[in-house]
Parts: structure tokens; sequence; C-alpha cells
């Protein structure tokens, strides 16, 4: 089922959560709410349920209007970020609740009941745990009896408020990789919250950035890492460095530190930030002609196969610098103690006064 | 779990027997007291004046006083609970405070002030009696609103914390289901507090049968007809009818003891059941 969303205005209290809202997602979609947190991204996903009512604006399912349904007739499955388990009742009584619920005419019988629980329990590989109650579960099987439980009623809908904002590290890699397959096993619009960035680059097809009420960026994962829409964007997916200095035409510079851009005139003269990925850079024991950021070594952190590295410029800018080089060109480097480097940037980000983005660069 | 240690010096061990004493005194004492005096001239006197007339009208009166009382505070707390807990509007919080009026005020206060306002004399007293001559004071029907009335805040009281604890997400999660509301209150809230709930029945229970207060203003004292034990008590203690009194208050102190040992059950299951959880989980 494709869900629209048009023109939502939502407020608590004159502080407006969402402004001016409008989204569509494709039936069989799996969509990440991407923002921090304050910035409306469980408001909408609870507002789609039907568990808050907007202000203004539209929900349509299959260009259906659903706006004033009640939440019980939406028939959206809905995984709540502490799970919300009936703690009272079993894994397995649990995952029945939303077929004893059906009116007499609709509801199973005993029997189809208790085979459709068992059908969802192996589906979540909960199979074994139907006689436990909630409070003997652990994080990861709790999130498991929620979605069998979303899923009972077999809904064309499946909302999901941080599905893995409770779990610890591991936990949450193996259940996003699984979520994901289990989305493309069952047909299902899926729409998830959350403040992950990693996690929604990994397990969505569509990212939706979302700040303050407002909509920043909408496109695949690649789109909005590749080309981000707003400085927001930029900012939220991943760490940057922002470089500042002044530019005149040619060349930027802030203090000792030197970089020759052509920039096409697309940046007027004058204060000029460049944004820089940490892995959009490498490091030499010389300046270049084009690049000269002299930089000391801070601190190290080895982990898998990449090598992060603070450094403090010298003689220029403030702030720890954040750069990640692979083993292989770490070993090669072998720096000695208080020795001076060179960053070399290979592609930096523009952002011109006004605070808009402006092209991307590349030193040369 | 527990932090508490064992007390192992002198003026610990001292401290304890100082409130042992104290219960003793304070406590125990008076209760062995009332029993012992009820018995004080055999068994037999004990079964006569349990079965005078008054002791038996005293007896009906307090248990159909309390058989009203009960049933309308359980659905008046469990509504206000829910109010107070599952909306958010203007006035909640004047709301919740006002539910505790019945625990600050004097319980003569309360009775005088209905006896001000349904007695004969009084504005809606006086328009009933003109109207439908209807007498609420001074019979049962003001016995049993004072007593709803002193007994109010209990049941809810015991619900609110425990509700506002346990929040909304599960009852949202039943109605996303398909649930309606009253089958999310039904199977999903009502399983949630039943323990709490029959705690704070056996609290207005207690309180209701032992309401002395307000019940001794409202009754206006008909005998044989408008005293309930705790009336009967201190009529039968006026009257020099220490067998009487005492086997009345002996009556009362039953209750009571039975009452404390169904709260302290309820208590333990309680306990146990949350243990019982927390155990399968280490």
């Amino acid at each position: 089922m494709s869900i629209r969303v048009d023109g939502i205005r939502k407020t608590f209290g004159g502080f407006a959560a969402l402004d001016d809202i409008s989204l569509n997602m494709p039936q069989g979609e799996l969509v990440g709410l991407l923002g921090p947190s304050g910035s409306g991204k469980t408001t909408l996903l609870r507002i789609i349920a039907g568990l808050e009512k907007p202000d203004q604006g539209r929900v349509l399912f299959n260009e259906r209007d659903v706006t004033t349904l009640d939440v019980r007739h939406r028939k959206v499955g809905f995984v709540f970020q502490q799970y919300a388990l009936f703690r009272h009742l079993t894994v397995a009584d649990n995952v029945a609740f939303g077929l004893r619920m059906l009116p007499r005419g609709q509801r199973p019988g005993r029997d189809a009941v208790r085979a459709r629980v068992r059908e969802l329990l192996e589906l979540v590989q909960m199979d074994t745990m139907a006689g436990r109650y909630p409070a003997q579960l652990s994080g990861g099987q709790k999130q498991r009896v929620a979605l069998a439980r979303a899923l009972a009623l077999e809904p064309e809908v499946l909302l999901l408020d941080e599905p893995f904002g409770a779990l610890d590290a591991k936990v949450r890699k193996e259940l996003r990789r699984w979520l994901r397959h289990l989305h493309e096993q069952i047909s299902v619009t899926s729409v998830f919250v959350t403040h992950d960035q990693e996690e929604a680059m990994e397990v969505s097809d569509q990212v939706v950035v979302m700040s303050q009420g407002h909509i920043e960026q909408i496109g695949s994962p690649l789109t909005v890492y590749e080309q981000p829409a707003s400085r927001f964007v930029f900012d939220f997916l991943g760490h940057i460095n922002a470089l500042e200095g002044l530019y005149d035409g040619a060349v930027w510079q802030s203090g000792e530190a030197r970089l020759r851009l052509d920039t096409h005139g697309a940046c007027p003269d004058g204060a000029l930030t460049l944004y820089l990925r940490p892995h959009e850079a490498t490091l030499a024991k010389a300046p270049a002609e084009h690049a000269h950021l002299p930089v000391k070594l801070a601190a190290r952190s080895v982990f898998g196969g990449t090598v992060t590295l603070e450094l403090e410029p010298r003689g220029w800018g403030s702030g720890v610098l954040e750069v990640e080089l692979d083993r292989d060109t770490w070993a090669a480097l072998a720096p000695g103690r208080d020795e001076t480097l060179y960053l070399l940037p290979r592609s930096l980000q523009t952002v011109t006064c006004d605070g808009d983005l402006g092209p991307r660069v590349a030193p040369a | 779990m527990s932090s508490a240690n064992r007390p192992h010096k002198w003026h610990q061990w001292t401290l304890v027997a100082a409130a042992f004493a104290a219960v003793v005194v304070l406590l125990v004492l008076p209760l062995v007291v009332i029993f012992a005096e009820a018995f004080a001239q055999g068994a037999g006197m004990v079964a006569s004046n349990l079965t005078s007339g008054d002791m038996i009208g005293a007896i009906q009166l307090t248990v159909i006083v309390a058989l009203i009382t009960v049933p309308v505070n359980l659905v008046f707390g469990v509504l206000l609970a829910w109010c107070v807990t599952r909306y958010e509007f203007r006035g909640r919080k004047l709301l919740s405070t006002l539910i505790d009026i019945p625990f600050a005020m004097s319980p003569v206060v309360a009775g005088l002030c209905y006896l001000v306002v349904y007695g004969g004399q009084g504005l809606v007293g006086q328009w009933l009696d003109d109207q439908f001559d209807v007498q609420l004071m001074f019979a049962l029907p003001g016995m049993v609103m004072v007593t709803v009335f002193v007994t109010c805040p209990y049941v809810a009281r015991v619900l609110i914390p425990l509700m506002q604890s346990q929040g909304t997400e599960e009852e949202e999660a039943a109605i996303l289901l398909g649930a309606s509301g009253w089958q999310a209150f039904w199977y999903v809230t009502l399983p949630r507090i039943r323990w709490a709930l029959l705690y704070g029945v056996v609290l207005t229970n207690a309180r209701a049968v032992g309401e002395f207060g307000a019940v001794s203003v409202v009754s206006g004292l008909i005998r044989g007809e408008t005293l309930t034990l705790p009336l009967l008590i201190q009529m039968l203690n006026e009257d020099y009818n220490t067998v009487g009194a005492f086997t009345a208050a002996g009556l009362l102190a039953a209750m009571a003891l039975v009452t404390l040992l169904l709260k302290t059950v309820l208590e333990w299951r309680q306990s146990s059941k949350l243990n019982a959880a927390e155990e399968t989980l280490t």
C-alpha cells in the first residue's frame, strides 16, 4: 500500500513539531525517517498511524484519505520504541491479541489462531519462547515479538519507532539485516524512525532527512550522502571537519595554511568555509604545490581496516581535525614523534558566508 | 537485594526493643483488652449481646453501607484515575488535588457540610423534600453519601501512581491491534492494575466499616434504625453496657484484622510475582 502525506502541520502548545510536510512513499518501499531528536520524525510516524491528529493536511493510503479514520480501523502494524508488549500475557498471547480482538464474524477459530501464532513466531525465530512472559526476554527477543504481534493482522503498512534504539551494538546490526531481509520477504510498505545515520543508510530504500519539523532532503541513501541538498544534511550525515578561512578567487588561506582552489567563480571573494569528510583526504610528509596544510598527530585509533587520526593544525585554524586512512597507507607513512605532516584533501564541500552549500571542489 | 543490616551493637538492639515495646503498648495491648473485656463475663454474655436486636441491626446496616460504598468508589476511583493519567486537559492537576479533600478534611466537618446542603433545612434537602418527599439525612442514603465521600480517594490514590508509571503505550498498542476502548481497558489496563485495585478496595472497605465521625453527624443516632457498629459502640459505652460495647468493638477489631491479613496477602502476592519475573531473567 502506498502512503502519501500532504501538507501536514502539527503544533504542540505553540511549538511547531511539523511544518507543512509532504511526502510520498511508494508501495513496498522501506523508508527511513532520519533526524536529530526534536525534528518531528516520531510525530510524523504517529500521525501516519493515527495516534496523533494533524492540525492541517491529509494522510492517504493508496490515495484513499484516512486522515479522519480511527486508529483501530487503519490496520497498520506499529512497533514501539520500548516494544509495549502486554506484560501480563505470554509471547504467544501477545502475538494472538490482534486476532482475538477481531469482530466475531472475522475472528479465526482457536486452532487457526494457534497455527497463525506459530507461523509468526517461526518467522521471527521465537517459536521456542511461546510460553514466556515479556519480562523473561532480552531486548532483541522483545523486539522480534513486537514485530510478530504487529504483523499478525497482515498489515500493508508497517511503522517502526526507533526499532533498534534500545539494543546493544551487535544485536542491533544483526536485527537490522534481519529486518531488511524480512521486508523483502513480505509485501509491506515500511516506515521507520531513527536518529542513527548508519542505520538509515544501511536499511532504507529511501531516506527522509528531517530537522525542526521540516524535510531537508528525500532520496536514496547514496544520493543524500553524495549530493546533500543542504548544509544540515551534509553536517548530519557523518562526521565533518570545518575549515574556516578567506578566499581571493584562486587561493584559500587561513594562517599558515593555503589551498589552491578553482571554483569557476561560484564562490565570492571573502570568508569561505570548507567541509572535509574524514575519508576524503590523505597525509604526506611534504606539502604539495596546491595544498599546504601543516598538522601534527594528536591521537590515533585503529579499528578494523581503517586508522582514525586526530590532527592538530600547526599555525592555522582551531580545533582537532579527524582523518581516516586505510591501514597500509598509515603503515607506509610511519611518522616520527612530533613530525609535521601535511594534509592533502581530495575533495571539499564549499559553504559560502550566507550558509548555503557551494560547489564541491578539488584542490589542484 | 536488601541493603539493611542485622543490628549488631547494643544500642541498635535497644532501638529495636524500644520499637517492639511501643507497638505492644500502643497497638497490641489495647487489642487484647478489647477481647478480654468482651469475654470478661463469659461467652454466654457475648453470645446474648451478639444476638440482641440492636447488634444485629447495626451489623446489617454496617454491611449494607459498605456494600453500596465499595462498588461506587471502585467505579469512581477507576474513572478518576483513568481521566487523570490518560488524558491531558486543563485543570488536570486541580482535579488530582481535589481528590484529596476527604483525606485532608475532618470527617465531622464533612458530615456537617452534607447536613447543611442535603438536610431538611438545606438547599438541596428542602427542594428534594418539597418535590419528591425524599429525606436523605438521618437515614440510610445520607449515611451512605458521607461514607462514600470519606472513602472516595483510596482507590484513585492507589491507582494513579501505578497507572502513571505504566504509561499509555500498551493501551495504544491494543488499539492499533484493533481493540475498542472498552476492550483495551478490559484486556490490557485491568489485568495490569488488578492487584492494586483489590488493595484499594480493601482499604476502602476497612474505612467504610469503621467510619464514625461523619456518619454520627448525619445518622441522627436513631436506635435500631441508623446505628452502625461504630455508633453502637459509642451508644453502649454511654449506657455502661461494657460487655456489649466491647463485643461490638471486638467484632470491628476482628474485621480489621481480617482486612489486614488480606492486605498482607495481596502485597505478598504482588511482590512475589515481581520477584518471580526477575529471577527467571537472571
